[in-house]
C-alpha cells in the first residue's frame, strides 16, 4: 500500500525529516500489516447506548471563576489580554 | 524500621496514637527520596515545602482531634499528566516543561480533602506513551530492584517510587496497562479502576476512552483505601459513573473459599515466559488449596486486542495531543516565519519520536478512506472483546492471568523496536478496551526480579479484586521499600 | 445559452442558552476579551466537555420546527484542524447522525410557495475570535466565543435564485425568533451563513460542480455573493472554461470573492466519535413534549390570516414577521367581535408608528389587546369617529387613560358628531312643533326644553353644547 507519509505529517502538523518520514512509514506498514491481521466482522461500530445515556448538564453559568491571568499564565505571548500568534490571512 | 518503610495503615494508626507526626513522616519520605533519587529517578518535581506545611496543618488538624480521613497526612506522589493546581505537570515532555496548571484534577481535590501529603510529581513516558518510562524527555528512571533494568510504564515513577519508599502510596493512570506493568515489574501492587469510577478530569488525555487514574500502594489495604478516596462521581466527567461505593479497607477479606477463578489459555500462551507462568499458576494453585476454584476459560479474540489497541489509543491521541500547539501553553519553537510553520516546528520539536510515532499512526487510521478499514474495525474487535470478557464472566469471578509477559528488562533493550515494546502490553490491554478493573499484585520474584499477578474482574467488582489480591499478599508477605 | 442557478446554504446560528454548549461559562457577546472563558474552553491539558441540556432541547425545537425527524439517539463527533480561535485543534459536532434530518420550510417569494428541503440540523460549539490590528505584530485570539452553542443548519440545494435564498434565510429567521432559540442580532454574527453555488443549462437535471463561499455575514450580502459567483461560473463556461470543485472567500466589501482553497488541498478532519462524550439520549415523551412548545409559525400564520381572516398577503406578511406585532394581533382576533382587516390596519399604522417612535415594545406600553379591540369595536359600531379612535389611542399610550372616560371628557361619543346630531334634532324639532312656535314667538325658555328633549332622545349620549348649538341654528335659520 502506498502510504503518503508526508501529507498525513502535514495533516498533524509535524515536520519530519528524510530518515523519519522513512522511519514512519515502515512504521505504518507495519500498522497496516497488523491490521490485515483483525478478523473480518461487520457490524454497527458507533457505539450507541441508550440504555446507558449520557446525563446532560443543567444550563447554569458557573459561580467558580479563574481569572484571565490565571487561565492565560501559561500563555507563551501576550497581548492586550489576548494570545498573540503569527498573523494570520486575512 | 524507618517511617517511610511502613505501609500506610501502619502509618496511619501511628498518626493518630501521635506515636509520630505527619511532618516527621513527610521528613522522612523526602529525604529518602532525596537519599535514592539519583540512583531511582522517580520524581520530575519534589513539593519539599508545600509538601513540609501541609504535613504540619494536618498535625494542627489531629492535635485539635477532627475526624480525618483513612490516609491524611500521609505522603503521596503523584503521576507527572494529573493536573495540580500551582504544581508543574509535564507530562514528562518538552512541550510542556513549563505548564503550571491553573485548576486541580478532580483526583487531587479528593486527594487534598483527604489530607493526604503530595511530595511530588511522578517520572512517565511522555504523554503517558511507553511500557519502560524511557521516553521520558527529562530523565530515566531505573527499577529499584535492579537499577540496570527499566521500572515499566507509563507509570514508572509512581511504581518505582513507592517500590523505593520515596512515596508511600501514589496515583498513576493505565491506557493500556501504564499502571498494573511497572506495578509488576517493581513488585508493587497497582489498580487499574472500572472505566467510570475514578475521575479523569485533570488527567491530561492520551485515549480518553481508555484512560483511568489508579492507585498504587506497598499493600492491598493501602492500594484499597487510596481508591476508596479517589473514586465517585464527577459531574465534569460524562464518562463517570453517578454510582456508590463501599467502604473497600473496611470490607476486606482474604477469604476466597467459593472464588470461581478463571484461567484463560490466550493468556498463558507463546511469548509469555515460562518463569511468570509458572509463578502466576502456583499462586493461583496455594488459592485453590484454601477453597477457590479454578475454570479454565477462553478469550479467543485476545489476539486482536493488541492491534485494536494501539489503533483506537493512537487514533484519539493524534486529536488529544493537536492542542499541544504553542498556542496557549507550554513550549513553542523560537523560530518561525508563519502560522503554520509555528505550528510544524513546535510540534517537531515538543514532541519526542514515540509521541510522534503515535500522532502519525492516529492521524493515519483516522483519515479520509482509512476510516471504516482501520478506526471502525478496531471498534468491531474491541465489542468482540467485550463479550467474550462477558461470557467469561458467566463462569468466573475473577480471571487470574500474568500481568507481564516476563519480569523488567534491561534499560535500552527495546528502544529500537516499537513492535517488540508493544508486545508488553499484551496481557493488560484487554482490560482497558473492555472497561474493566483489574489489579497487579505481586506474586513471587523470576530470576531475582518480581512477576505480578493480574486479577480482572466485573465492572465494579474492585473490592473482588482487592480480595483476591489481599489473599495472595496473605502468602507472599506484605511489601517493604527495597534497598538501593 | 440560458443558465440555471442552484443554491444550497449552511446556516449557524448562536443559539441563546445562558451557558456554553460544554462548560459553565456565560454565553454572552461584546464583553471584554477573554473574560467569559474557563479551562474548558479554552482547551486546558485535562479539561472534559459536558454537554448543556438547553442546547440539546433548542436543537430538538428547531428540528420540530423545520418538520425533520428527530434522532433521539445519537452522539458527538470531533472535527480535527489547526487553528488559533479552536483551542482544542478538534471542534465538538456531529457527523454521521445529526439530532435532526429531512426536514423542510415553505418560503414565500412574490406571493408563491416554495418548499427548501433540509437536510440536516446538528449541535456544535463556536470557535473564538481572531482580532487584526496593524498596532500589533501578530494576530491576537479572543476565547469569549469559544463553546458558544450552535446549530448549522443545512438545506437541499433546491433554491434557484439569490432572492430564494434570502426568501430561506428570512424564513428560517423568523422561526428562530418565533421559537426563542436565537438572538439572530446579525451584527453580532448570531447568523451567519456558508453559500454553496452552481450553475446549469436550464434544462439539465445535472449539478454543475459546486463552489463553497464562506464569510457570508449579512442575508443582503448573501444575494450579493450569490449574484456574483453565479454570473463568474456562467461567464466562466461562457469562455469555455472548467468549474472547480472549491471554496472561495466572500468580500463583500469588495463585492468579489477569491480562492481560500482548491479541492486538492481540501482538509481531511478525521471525524471520528467523541470519547469524552457518550450517547445523546432523548425519551420520545421528551421529543413530544418540546414539540407542543412549537407556536403557530409565520408561514402557518400568514397562510391563515390570508385564507382565514381575508388579510391580504402584504398585511399577513408585515404582521407575521414581528413577533410583538402578531402576538397582539391574534389576542384581539380571539377577543373577536371586530373585523381583522381593522385591527390589522390599526397596528400596521397607529401601533407600529407608535412603536417605531418611541422604540418601545408592545408589552411596554400601556396598549393592551382589549383596549384596542374596544376601541375598533366604537368605531365599528359607529359610536365613536376614526380620528376620536386616535385621539383615544393616543391618550392611552400617553397617560393609559381609561377609554369611556376620554369619550365624555372630550366628548368624542359619535352623536356629538353633526350628522347624527342634526337627526336627533329635526326629529325632535319635528316632534314639538308648539315649543318651536313658542321659541320662535319669544319664548326663549322653550330652548330648554327642546335640547332637553334632544338629550332624552339620544339617551343622554349627546353632547349638550353641541346640541344646543344646533337647536338654536335650526331654530334661528
Amino acid at each position: 500500500m502506498n502510504i503518503d507519509v508526508q501529507h498525513l505529517a502535514k495533516l498533524a502538523r509535524l515536520h519530519l525529516d528524510d530518515k523519519e518520514i522513512e522511519k514512519f512509514g515502515r512504521d505504518m506498514e507495519n500498522i497496516v500489516a497488523m491490521v490485515e491481521g483483525l478478523p473480518d466482522t461487520s457490524g454497527d461500530a458507533s457505539g450507541l447506548d441508550p440504555e446507558h445515556p449520557m446525563k446532560l448538564r443543567e444550563d447554569v453559568i458557573s459561580t467558580e471563576k479563574i481569572t484571565r491571568e490565571e487561565l492565560l499564565s501559561n500563555a507563551p505571548k501576550m497581548q492586550a489580554g489576548c494570545v498573540v500568534v503569527p498573523k494570520t490571512v486575512e | 524500621m524507618e517511617l517511610y518503610e511502613m505501609s500506610a495503615s501502619e502509618l496511619s494508626l501511628m498518626l493518630k496514637e501521635k506515636k509520630c507526626s505527619s511532618e516527621e513522616l513527610t521528613r522522612s519520605v523526602l529525604s529518602r527520596a532525596k537519599a535514592t533519587e539519583e540512583k531511582v529517578g522517580a520524581y520530575l518535581t519534589l513539593c519539599e515545602e508545600s509538601a513540609v506545611s501541609k504535613a504540619r496543618e494536618v498535625d494542627a488538624k489531629i492535635a485539635k482531634g477532627e475526624k480525618l480521613s483513612a490516609l491524611a497526612g500521609i505522603p503521596i506522589g503523584i503521576k507527572d499528566n494529573i493536573s495540580t493546581k500551582g504544581i508543574l505537570t509535564t507530562c514528562a515532555s518538552k512541550m510542556l516543561y513549563n505548564y503550571v496548571p491553573p485548576f486541580d484534577a478532580f483526583v487531587m481535590k479528593k486527594v487534598n480533602a483527604a489530607d493526604i501529603v503530595v511530595t511530588g510529581k511522578l517520572n512517565m513516558d511522555e504523554f503517558a506513551m511507553g511500557s519502560s518510562t524511557e521516553n521520558s524527555h527529562f530523565k530515566k528512571t531505573h527499577n529499584p530492584h535492579n537499577l540496570d533494568c527499566v521500572p515499566g510504564g507509563s507509570s514508572g515513577g509512581s511504581a518505582a517510587a513507592v517500590a523505593v519508599g520515596s512515596a508511600v502510596i501514589s496515583l498513576g493512570s493505565d491506557t493500556g496497562g501504564s499502571i498494573r506493568m511497572p506495578a509488576s515489574y517493581c513488585g508493587v501492587v497497582g489498580l487499574k479502576p472500572t472505566y467510570g469510577a475514578v475521575s479523569r478530569y485533570g488527567l491530561v488525555a492520551f485515549a480518553s476512552s481508555l484512560d483511568q487514574i489508579g492507585p498504587f500502594g506497598r499493600t492491598v489495604k493501602d492500594t484499597a483505601a487510596l481508591f476508596g478516596i479517589i473514586c465517585g462521581h464527577d459531574n465534569m466527567d460524562a464518562t463517570s459513573a453517578d454510582r456508590e461505593y463501599p467502604d473497600f479497607t473496611a470490607a476486606l477479606k482474604s477469604d476466597v473459599s467459593g472464588l470461581r477463578i478463571g484461567i484463560p489459555k490466550e493468556y498463558f500462551g507463546d511469548g509469555v515466559d515460562e518463569s511468570v507462568k509458572q509463578a502466576v499458576m502456583d499462586t493461583v494453585r496455594e488459592l485453590e488449596k484454601q477453597g477457590a476454584k479454578l475454570v479454565d476459560i477462553s478469550l479467543p479474540s485476545t489476539k486482536y486486542a493488541l492491534n485494536a489497541y494501539y489503533i483506537i489509543s493512537s487514533a484519539e491521541a493524534s486529536s488529544n495531543l493537536a492542542r499541544f500547539d504553542g498556542v496557549k501553553y507550554g513550549f513553542r519553537a523560537e523560530n518561525y516565519d508563519s502560522l503554520t510553520d509555528m505550528y510544524e516546528k513546535t510540534r517537531s520539536e515538543g514532541f519526542g519520536d514515540e509521541v510522534k510515532r503515535r500522532i502519525m499512526l492516529g492521524t493515519f487510521v483516522l483519515s479520509s478512506g482509512f476510516f471504516d478499514a482501520y478506526y471502525k474495525k478496531a471498534k468491531l474487535v474491541a465489542m468482540d472483546i467485550v463479550r467474550e470478557f462477558g461470557e467469561a464472566f458467566e463462569k468466573c469471578d475473577v480471571i487470574a492471568t500474568p500481568a507481564t509477559p516476563g519480569t523488567a528488562f534491561k534499560l535500552g533493550e527495546n528502544m529500537g523496536d516499537p513492535t517488540k515494546m508493544y508486545a508488553a502490553d499484551i496481557c493488560t490491554v484487554t482490560v482497558n478496551i473492555a472497561g474493566l478493573p483489574a489489579i497487579s499484585v505481586p506474586c513471587g520474584k523470576v530470576n531475582g526480579m518480581p512477576a505480578g499477578l493480574q486479577f480482572i474482574g466485573r465492572k465494579f467488582s474492585e473490592q473482588t479484586l482487592l480480595n483476591s489480591a489481599y489473599a495472595v499478599e496473605q502468602l507472599t508477605g506484605e511489601v517493604r521499600p527495597v534497598n538501593v | 445559452m440560458e443558465y440555471e442557478t442552484i443554491v444550497g446554504l449552511e446556516v449557524h446560528a448562536e443559539l441563546n442558552t445562558k451557558t456554553k454548549i460544554y462548560c459553565s461559562c456565560r454565553n454572552a457577546f461584546g464583553l471584554e476579551v477573554n473574560t467569559q472563558i474557563c479551562p474548558i474552553c479554552t482547551g486546558m491539558p485535562g479539561t472534559l466537555p459536558t454537554l448543556n441540556e438547553k442546547v440539546v432541547e433548542y436543537a430538538v425545537k428547531m428540528g420540530h420546527a423545520t418538520n425533520c425527524s428527530i434522532n433521539n439517539v445519537c452522539k458527538q463527533d470531533r472535527k480535527n484542524y489547526f487553528y488559533p480561535d479552536l483551542p482544542k485543534a478538534y471542534q465538538i459536532s456531529q457527523a454521521d447522525i445529526p439530532l435532526c434530518e429531512h426536514g423542510y420550510v415553505d418560503i414565500m417569494l412574490d406571493g408563491e410557495e416554495k418548499r427548501i428541503g433540509i437536510t440536516r440540523i446538528h449541535i456544535e460549539e463556536d470557535a473564538g475570535k481572531m482580532l487584526h490590528n496593524d498596532a500589533f505584530q501578530g494576530s491576537l485570539v479572543d476565547f469569549n466565543r469559544c463553546g458558544v452553542p450552535l446549530i448549522e443548519i443545512v438545506s437541499e440545494p433546491d433554491m434557484r435564485s439569490s432572492a430564494e435564498a434570502k426568501a430561506y434565510l428570512e424564513t428560517l429567521k423568523s422561526i428562530l425568533q418565533y421559537i426563542d432559540i436565537s438572538d439572530c442580532k446579525m451584527e453580532q454574527g448570531s447568523i451567519r451563513c456558508d453559500v454553496n453555488v452552481s450553475v446549469r443549462p436550464k434544462g439539465s437535471t445535472e449539478f454543475g460542480k459546486r463552489v463553497e463561499m464562506k464569510n457570508v455575514n449579512s442575508f443582503s450580502g448573501a444575494m450579493r455573493a450569490i449574484d456574483y459567483e453565479s454570473n463568474r461560473q456562467i461567464e466562466a463556461l461562457e469562455r469555455g472554461e472548467e468549474i472547480f470543485q472549491e471554496t472561495r472567500r466572500w468580500d463583500d466589501m469588495k463585492g468579489m470573492n477569491f480562492v481560500l482553497r482548491s479541492k486538492e488541498d481540501a482538509q481531511d478532519y478525521r471525524y471520528f466519535p467523541e470519547p469524552d462524550l457518550t450517547t445523546i439520549y432523548i425519551p420520545l415523551e421528551k421529543v413530544e413534549e418540546l414539540k407542543k412548545t412549537i407556536p403557530e409559525l409565520p408561514n402557518a400564520k400568514i397562510k391563515r390570516y390570508v385564507k382565514e381572516l381575508g388579510l391580504s398577503q402584504t398585511d399577513a406578511e408585515l404582521i407575521a414577521e414581528n413577533l410583538p406585532r402578531c402576538g397582539l394581533f391574534d389576542e384581539c382576533v380571539s377577543i373577536g367581535g371586530v373585523s381583522p382587516k381593522n385591527i390589522s390596519n390599526w397596528i400596521l399604522a397607529d401601533v407600529s408608528k407608535y412603536m417605531n417612535e418611541t422604540g418601545k415594545d408592545i408589552s411596554e406600553s400601556n396598549l393592551t389587546a382589549e383596549k384596542l379591540v374596544k376601541i375598533i369595536n366604537l368605531i365599528e359600531d359607529g359610536k365613536i369617529s376614526n380620528n376620536s379612535g386616535k385621539i383615544i389611542f393616543d391618550e392611552i399610550m400617553k397617560n393609559n387613560a381609561d377609554i369611556d372616560t376620554v369619550i365624555s371628557e372630550k366628548g368624542l361619543a359619535q352623536i356629538s358628531d353633526d350628522s347624527a346630531l342634526e337627526k336627533i334634532v329635526n326629529e325632535v324639532l319635528a316632534a314639538n312643533e308648539k315649543s318651536v312656535n313658542d321659541y320662535r314667538g319669544g319664548k326663549t325658555n322653550a330652548l330648554g326644553f327642546l335640547v332637553g328633549q334632544c338629550m332624552k332622545a339620544s339617551k343622554g349620549q349627546a353632547n349638550p353644547a353641541k346640541c344646543k348649538e344646533l337647536v338654536l341654528k335650526y331654530l334661528n335659520g
